[in-house]
């Protein structure tokens, strides 16, 4: 009898822990608001939906750690206006509809003041509706061009938009000499609007897309693809994707030999790409922003003040170097606090979307950052650098 | 496209389904013996490619040893889980079991993204470095002829298993009428525990040796997961030959679609044929009449 009930008991607990591993997936954290101490006035919410889990697990997990360090220090440097920032998370899973009612969630029931989010292009577009409804700005830290292209007054950007930075790759190309390109991307929101962009701008570059083939995030294969890129005459081949499956792309090239070089995104500036391509990722190249070599700013420059001291905090804090990731979730959170900063106390997020919109030469991770009524992504290509990967770690090219 | 475009796709098409092969083998065995399908088989994969990769760079152990040592760790997930999860549930309902399964993947999963991080990991070294081999013209990676012979020896012990042993036999025995073999003295409750332990030790076979191409992750068994499922109900959930051929005809599929139609339709061609098959063969492509033999 004993036995059977313990059993029972078991299994009831079992039950209950299964039950609860799902839901804790979902539940937000807020962000400690009790760092600087007692302040006036309640805390200043901003909610961010980042992804956690899923595909861009690697990007989410980056942004969430560089916006708990900065607020934590916003905060016992005296917050805003004498208050604290309170951040809630939100994990969107890498999915769109989680994203949605994510950033429903934080405008309806925690009433931010605005919205950071997602990590992911199609989760950011998702977030949109939410953001409109309630009139909530929303800073968005993933690169697809149609986040700003199709243009919402309230929507802003802090990585380099698709639109900036494959022209900047398509010149390099041009010089080089490698006028027929092959694209391999994959069916994420970042890399299909890469490919967008790319298609409407290669003729403007005299280059030709000789051959564009896609693999879904979790394949284990590409060789298929490869194979027939490696007969499509192209001479090299541009890598469109943000997950981890670029690593695989590169191990498959080098198994199949494919013989030209190849280019990747700002998607791939990520060193895990470096450790899981190993010997394959030697000679790869990618456009993405200074913040991986902080020198690239100049040294003494306002950019590599600013870079080098989150570099140190991020690193001594994680015990790892942050990614562009990180950079454009600090980005994101200072446009907002910034912006907070130079308003009243008491203002509503109609007032703040516009004051964000002000921002002029605002010195981030990313590069300078200056909107206007038509340009929510702020950025040119001065912003940009090409990294190639040589023993094991990216170089500044020329 | 030439012919040794054709035989490179089929090259391709054979080692990813052999990968497929490996992970619907476990559903297999699992089904077999419960007559349910176990929807954290995926997770038994991310296991042996996480532990694998873990054991070889933080621990320093020798790839061999931290390919074995992932292997074992991972039976042992699978026997736990079984022992803790599927057993007290006495009465053997199915849809009760396959919930538990879910929940057991989802709970495996977020226990791994806790303890290693949302990152994924480095990739293992190749089993036999060197580069690719070239047979006229056509590219075969070393690592592929790993895990077809690892495959191949897969499939024949667990064939001989069935077929020679008295273990096997009791587990064939099972699949046909679990009270039947109760009541003849089979203890079927170590039939069930066994089959977990053997489809966790396949699927972290397959984890492990996948590695040295693709970096695991703690999200990466439910989308191969899915590709094993499918393969096994192409395969018609029979016994471990006709689950290695519904892979092997799974990943042909899918290379030969995104050869020669394209790539963006690869995982919809393979899914329009997988119904296609179901809806002629309901049995599966090699499933005999009745489904419980094994």
């Amino acid at each position: 009898m004993g036995a059977i009930s313990r059993k029972a008991l078991l299994a009831g607990a079992l039950v209950v822990a299964l039950l609860a591993v799902p839901i804790v997936g979902c539940t937000s954290d807020s962000g400690s608001s009790s760092d600087g101490g007692d302040k006036g006035g309640d805390p200043y919410k901003i909610g961010v939906v980042v992804s956690l889990t899923g595909t861009y697990s690697g990007l989410g997990d980056a942004e969430k750690k560089a916006i708990e360090m900065e607020v934590e220090r916003i905060n016992a440097d005296g917050g805003v206006h004498d208050r604290d920032i309170e951040v809630v998370f939100e994990d969107d899973a890498t999915d769109e509809a989680q994203a949605q009612s994510a950033a429903e969630k934080l405008v309806q029931q925690d009433k931010v003041l605005a919205l950071i989010g997602a990590s992911g292009t199609g989760q950011s577009m998702a977030m949109r509706t939410a953001a409109q409804d309630a009139g909530v700005p929303q800073i968005s830290m993933a690169g697809g061009t149609v986040i700003t292209s199709e243009f919402d007054p309230l929507v802003f950007q802090t990585p380099w938009s698709n639109t900036l930075v494959v022209p900047y790759l398509l010149d390099y190309l041009n010089a080089q000499g490698q006028t027929k390109i092959a694209l391999i991307s994959d069916t994420g929101g970042f890399a299909k609007d890469g490919v967008a962009v790319m298609e409407s701008m290669v003729a403007d570059y005299g280059v030709e897309v000789v051959a564009s083939e896609v693999f879904n995030p979790g394949d284990t294969d590409m060789t298929t693809q490869l194979t027939k890129i490696k007969g499509s005459g192209a001479d090299a081949l541009v890598v469109w994707s943000a997950g981890k499956e670029a690593a695989i792309v590169l191990n498959n090239a080098a198994a199949l030999d494919l013989g030209m070089p190849i280019y990747g995104s700002h998607g791939n500036a990520r060193q895990e790409l470096i450790d899981g391509a190993g010997a394959a990722a030697e000679g790869f190249i990618f456009p993405a922003g200074k913040v991986l070599v902080p020198a690239s700013y100049g040294e003494g420059t306002p950019g590599y003040e600013v870079a080098t001291s989150f570099i140190d905090r991020y690193t001594e804090k994680y015990d790892a170097a942050p990614s562009t990731f990180a950079g454009h979730a600090y980005d994101a959170l200072y446009l907002v606090v910034e912006a907070m900063k130079r308003l009243p106390e008491d203002f509503t997020s109609e007032d703040l979307r516009a004051e964000i919109e002000k921002t002029s030469g605002f010195v981030g991770i990313g590069g300078t950052f200056t909107f206007s009524t038509t340009d929510h992504n702020g950025m040119s290509s001065s912003d940009l650098v090409l990294y190639k990967v040589e023993n094991g770690t990216w170089t500044v090219m020329q | 496209m030439t012919g040794k475009d054709l035989l490179q796709f089929i090259v391709a098409g054979l080692s990813s389904g052999a990968l497929y092969a490996l992970l619907a083998l476990g559903f297999t065995i699992v089904y077999a013996s419960t007559g349910v399908i176990n929807f954290a088989q995926g997770e038994f994969y991310m296991l042996g490619g996480m532990l694998g990769v873990l054991a070889f760079d933080s621990l320093g152990i020798p790839l061999v040893f931290a390919a074995l040592l992932a292997i074992l760790a991972t039976t042992a997930v699978g026997v736990l889980f079984e022992l803790l999860a599927i057993r007290p549930r006495k009465d053997g309902d199915p849809l009760a079991l396959i919930i538990i399964t879910v929940g057991g993947s989802i709970l495996i999963q977020s226990l791994t993204r806790h303890a290693v991080g949302g990152e994924e990991l480095a990739t293992l070294p190749s089993f036999s470095p060197g580069p690719s081999i070239g047979i006229a013209g056509v590219t075969i990676v070393r690592q592929s002829l790993w895990i077809w012979g690892i495959t191949a020896v897969a499939v024949v012990g667990l064939t001989l298993l069935y077929r020679r042993t008295r273990f096997g036999k009791a587990m064939r025995a099972c699949s046909i009428d679990r009270d039947g073999a109760r009541l003849v003295g089979i203890d079927t409750a170590r039939v069930v525990t066994a089959s977990f332990a053997l489809a966790a030790a396949l699927g972290a076979i397959a984890g492990v040796v996948i590695s040295p191409t693709v970096p695991p992750v703690f999200y990466s068994g439910a989308s191969i997961g899915l590709k094993g499922f499918a393969a096994a109900i192409l395969g018609g959930l029979g016994n471990p030959v006709a689950a290695v051929a519904g892979g092997l005809t799974l990943g042909l599929l899918e290379n030969i679609a995104s050869g020669f139609i394209s790539s963006t339709f690869k995982d919809g061609i393979a899914l329009v044929v997988l119904l296609g098959v179901l809806f002629v063969r309901p049995q599966g492509l090699f499933g005999g009449r009745s489904r419980e033999k094994v």
